[in-house]
């Protein structure tokens, strides 16, 4: 179904965009263009635009729920008083980097941490990025924590090659459908998409 | 190129009276991207390096090096006052921080307008190896037109340094000396690609295959209809870069260096010396040419390649997109402001703003791309009224 419906794609970084990419995948649709990758900002002041071109095409926004909120349905009602029906709007509770915590064992193998060591329950996270790079610390492989793992005085909050970890795990080891177990923010935005992916 | 087994890398440079800087000392990581506003010193910034690579390189020399540029007088930087030579210090150090050189050189001109070394240092771990003017140039000031570094017979305690500085690289390709290679005959480690494919050529046949290899599949992300990339010598033994282009006819479509695009054969040239290893790699505008979407992951590239590796990456660069990248340290970016008094260098970090901007959600980027604007980059608007 590779070639089915084409969503487009609104997010607000690099890592967002891969997980983006393989969900409309697996949910039997086509990545179309890719939007923003400029921060959460960006994508709010766009947010009346994609919504708008979602009256004529499907769309998906993925935004990190971070701790603007308690929860995502203020989160939404703050951007958009009312979605377009063929717009995705989803809402990563606190942020992406949850959903890819939520396949533990597949993290796990691919940090090469103990699979005990990662969170059970992602979306309880108050900072899932400081919990990745928390997890990466622990890893037995140099190589991961030079990636991933800020040095001393670097002044972020992730290592030099952070992202590009996290795109190829999310592109090439990722299941998104047992990550949907622990996460159900992810689940719903599976439902959502797969809906869409149905559009007549 | 010798140092293979502990890369050394610089960690430390001060510079008086080069060019753009009166003044400057600034410590330098792994990775370092110089930003200012155009004409703010950045090529001069990298040029130190070039300097010093010039001074060890055989062929070269200190008299060379200097002539190269124009003499003493061109190199001199114009808010030169009281202390008048032009004084460059680096600290090297390796890997694990096991060893640690410094090299210090100062010099000027004599009435003539001969370029006359002041002062030549060499310490390694604390040892002072070497210290000039010493007795023997007192006596014939002759020798003083020569640093010790460059010469063979005297320079074997410190040879390791001296390789290490001729181990460094410039790049800043050029895709129409690539297609032409003619206009650059002769030119060896040409910085500007001349000899590019011929470089490509002398590499040993089974790494030159997965290298080439290896560029492919990160090109087909960039030009995704390019299915192989081979290197093949015409009857008059020229080397020539082919790549083959799928295509609506079955068999797809070679084209050679000559019809590639530009961005395809800069980001060909990036790849290819990425995965070379070696001492420091200077980049002058690596975003040129390519697609913004290209650019966004350079840093990421580059943070990977050099764990392998171990080779310090120094560019320059007016790029947002580049910028962007979250993993690109504060200690990383030197920023380049000019003022009366020469160009000064500072950290991002030193910038008390700046981490607060991005703990406000601002990118690296936003942050620090104002902070290089020309002064009066608006009135650029009103140029065809002037």
């Amino acid at each position: 179904m590779a070639d089915g419906i084409t969503i487009s794609v609104a997010v607000e970084g690099l890592v967002d965009e891969a997980v983006a990419r393989r969900l409309i995948v697996f949910a039997g649709a086509t990545p179309g263009p890719v939007y923003g990758k400029q921060g959460k900002p960006f994508l709010r002041e766009r947010i009346a635009g994609y919504n708008n071109a979602a009256q004529h095409s499907c769309w998906m926004v993925l935004v990190d729920l971070d701790r603007d909120h308690d929860c995502a349905p203020p989160l939404r009602a703050a951007w958009l008083p009312q979605f377009a029906p063929r717009l995705c709007f989803r809402v990563a509770v606190r942020a992406v980097e949850a959903w890819l915590l939520a396949d533990p064992e597949r993290i796990a193998k691919f940090l090469a941490v103990a699979p005990g060591k990662v969170p059970s329950a992602p979306e309880t996270l108050d900072d899932p990025k400081s919990a990745m790079v928390a997890l990466a610390r622990a890893t037995r492989r140099r190589e991961v924590r030079e990636d991933m793992v800020p040095r001393d005085g670097s002044g972020r909050s992730v290592g030099p090659a952070y992202a590009s970890r996290l795109i190829e795990f999310a592109t090439s080891c990722w299941r998104p459908e047992v990550a949907a177990q622990r996460a159900e923010s992810l689940r719903r935005a599976i439902d959502c998409l797969q809906c869409l992916a149905k559009t007549p | 190129m010798s140092n293979t087994s502990k890369p050394l890398r610089f960690e430390k440079i001060t510079l008086t009276n080069w060019k753009n800087f009166a003044s400057c000392e600034i410590a330098v990581g792994k990775r370092a991207f110089l930003v200012g506003p155009n004409a703010s010193g950045k090529s001069n910034f990298l040029d130190v390096f070039r300097f010093l690579r010039d001074l060890a390189v055989s062929g070269g020399g200190f008299q060379e090096a200097i002539d190269r540029r124009g003499g003493v007088s061109a190199i001199r930087c114009l808010a030169a006052r009281r202390y008048p030579d032009v004084d460059i210090r680096v600290v090297v150090i390796d890997a694990d921080g096991s060893s640690k050189w410094s090299y210090g050189l100062a010099f000027n001109q004599d009435k003539q307008r001969r370029a006359r070394i002041k002062k030549e240092r060499i310490e390694r771990d604390g040892l002072l190896l070497l210290e000039r003017p010493d007795s023997d140039d007192k006596q014939d000031p002759e020798r003083l037109t020569q640093t010790h570094l460059e010469q063979v017979n005297v320079n074997r305690p410190f040879r390791e340094l001296a390789s290490f500085f001729e181990s460094i690289r410039y790049l800043h390709i050029v895709p129409q000396l690539v297609r032409e290679p003619d206009r650059s005959v002769g030119r060896t480690n040409d910085p500007f690609g001349g000899d590019f494919l011929e470089q490509i050529a002398k590499t040993q046949e089974r790494t030159r295959l997965a290298r080439l290899k290896r560029i492919r599949d990160a090109l087909r992300v960039a030009v995704p209809l390019l299915a192989e990339i081979e290197l093949i010598r015409d009857n008059r033994g020229t080397p020539h870069l082919r790549g083959k282009y799928e295509h609506w006819r079955p068999q797809g479509a070679w084209q050679t260096e000559e019809q590639f695009s530009d961005g395809t054969l800069r980001l060909m040239g990036l790849l290819w010396v990425a995965m070379e290893g070696g001492g420091p790699l200077l980049l002058e505008e690596p975003e040129l040419s390519l697609h913004p979407e290209i650019v966004r992951y350079l840093p990421q590239m580059f943070a990977r390649v050099q764990r392998r590796t171990g080779r310090q990456i120094i560019l320059s660069t007016h790029s947002p997109d580049l910028l962007r990248d979250e993993g690109i340290g504060l200690d990383e970016v030197l920023l380049l402001q000019p003022s009366a008094e020469g160009t000064k260098v500072r950290p991002a970090g030193a910038f008390t703003e700046i981490p607060r901007l991005l703990a406000g959600g601002s990118t690296l980027a936003d942050a620090v791309i104002p902070r290089t604007r020309p002064e009066h980059a608006d009135q650029l608007s009103q140029f065809g009224d002037l």
